[in-house]
């Protein structure tokens, strides 16, 4: 017991020097998030999970809260993926008119990609309530933005259009990956720590796995309809890419 | 200087809710919490003081002088008293429950369950509104207001939830802002409120909330113009062969 105290008491130890001596140590790497929850898992978890399996070693797993952190990153996640699935529905909702009326054979597409992302941002409107998470402060901004944003492009063309969702979909497609990617880490390192995961947290990596997966399909159909010929592409594209990132940062702060 | 030395762990910001693993205890450590739980009893006598705090002290086995525990001394009642009554709302399920009836023996709304839920919230300060203005007092010290400020946003929050509102867009934050002014408000006017049963603080707040519901109508009504307009024009220009 004492050898197992003062272990503890060595890891708690060096893990406050190390945040005190070499804050911006932790801050560089990229995977410090992942990391540091990794850390407060293994720093805080051994003692009472020890204590819990002497007490009554045929109950079931334990169920830890979650970190500050992972709860941290849980809730921008799905604030930044609520502002994303608005944005997208408003991009489809108002480039539809215009497209489908230079080029009627684009219909049944454009519904197929709007009902898609209409079903996605109902999906993350739940979630955002049932887990208290408050929506981004930037709401109406986004709103405005996304609308010039699809109706100006759905006026260049469908070129220009589809090159909009090509962009839109690639910054959106790259975010979800790393999220179900560090979903999927904090899943592992729960099973390897011995704690019971839950349904709500491989329910939630998996809606963000589909909606991913959707999300690209989007991509390919843009690329199928000439997004690569739309006029200056690199500028659209790259004005375009640029703007989702900024906006994903801005959404998961505020 | 206490305040310096040893700050309580002042607020645990709200983050995502997790239902499967639900995030540990409050603002509060043990010690510090045993002590605040058996001071709350004194505040109807001894009021949001120090006095409360030491007596409660002497309650749960310390030194009187425990009360050093609290940097920021009888705010640290205040808080903990706002955190516990908040909290303490969960439990009227005969109003959160979605098929809970009203007074008038309908099933409530959302705005009937956010006006039972106030209600109810006000009335757990029946016992103790002769001490409230020295709480209210406190709240407003210039290095209290974050705290007081970040709670009542926490109430608010908490209503609105219970209520069932599931808004997540920009009315998120104008529910919670009327809310949290009304019920300040209403707080306040309760203070002076000598009618029976607070008869007059339950119409104050029955108006306010009336006012709110004016108000949110017509902005509701205006921008529902607004809209239609603007979508109407552009069919109309679209009709005449206008590539927009």
């Amino acid at each position: 017991m004492s050898i197992l105290a003062t272990q503890r008491r060595s890891l708690i130890v060096s893990h406050t020097l190390y945040d005190f001596l070499a804050p911006s140590l932790v801050q560089t790497i990229r995977t410090s998030r992942v990391r540091q929850c990794r850390r407060c898992l293994s720093s805080t978890s051994n003692a009472p999970a020890a204590v819990a399996s002497d007490a009554s070693p045929n109950s079931s797993k334990p169920k830890k809260p979650l970190s500050a952190i992972q709860r941290e990153f849980l809730n921008r996640a799905l604030r930044v993926n609520q502002a994303g699935e608005l944005a997208a529905t408003l991009i489809y909702a108002t480039q539809t008119p215009p497209i489908v009326n230079s080029h009627p054979h684009l219909r049944p597409l454009m519904k197929h990609m709007y009902d898609q992302e209409a079903g996605h941002f109902g999906t993350f409107n739940e979630l955002l309530a049932k887990h208290r998470v408050r929506p981004t402060a930037m709401y109406p901004v986004w709103t405005f933005a996304a609308s010039t944003l699809g109706w100006g492009t759905a006026i260049m063309g469908r070129e220009a259009a589809m090159a909009c969702t090509e962009a839109v979909e690639t910054a959106i497609g790259g975010h979800y990956d790393e999220q179900v990617r560090e979903l999927v880490n904090m899943v592992d390192e729960m099973e390897r720590q011995g704690e019971e995961v839950g349904e709500e947290l491989r329910e939630l990596t998996g809606t963000i796995r589909r909606i991913r997966d959707e999300e690209l399909e989007h991509l390919d159909h843009a690329v199928d309809n000439d997004a690569k010929e739309a006029k200056p592409y690199e500028l659209l594209t790259g004005v375009i890419k640029a703007g989702c990132k900024s906006a994903i940062w801005i959404s998961e702060r505020v | 200087m206490a305040t310096k030395t040893r700050p309580l762990r002042l607020y645990s910001k709200r983050f995502y809710h997790s239902y499967d693993h639900p995030a540990p205890g409050g603002p509060f450590p043990a010690i510090e919490t045993s002590i605040l739980r058996v001071s709350t009893p004194h505040i109807p006598t001894h009021g949001f003081t120090n006095t409360s705090l030491s007596l409660g002290a002497q309650d749960a086995g310390y030194l009187p002088a425990s009360t050093n525990l609290f940097p920021r001394g009888a705010f640290s009642l205040v808080h903990y008293y706002l955190y516990t009554q908040r909290l303490a709302l969960a439990a009227h399920t005969n109003i959160t429950a979605a098929d809970a009836v009203g007074e008038n023996g309908y099933v409530m709304g959302v705005g009937g369950k956010v006006r039972a839920l106030v209600w109810e919230r006000l009335m757990a300060n029946k016992a103790v509104v002769h001490r409230w203005q020295e709480a209210l007092a406190l709240m407003a010290q210039p290095s209290n207001i974050p705290t007081s400020l970040k709670e009542l946003a926490a109430l608010s929050d908490e209503i609105w939830f219970l209520a069932g509102d599931k808004s997540v867009d920009s009315s998120w934050y104008t529910k919670r802002a009327s809310l949290s002014t009304i019920y300040a408000a209403t707080e306040l006017f309760m203070t002076t409120d000598k009618s029976a049963d607070f008869i007059d603080t339950r119409e104050f707040l029955d108006r306010r909330l009336g006012d709110v519901k004016v108000v949110g109508g017509a902005v509701g009504s205006v921008s529902q113009w607004v809209g239609f307009t603007a979508h109407a024009g552009i069919n109309v220009l679209r009709s005449k062969g206008v590539r927009i």
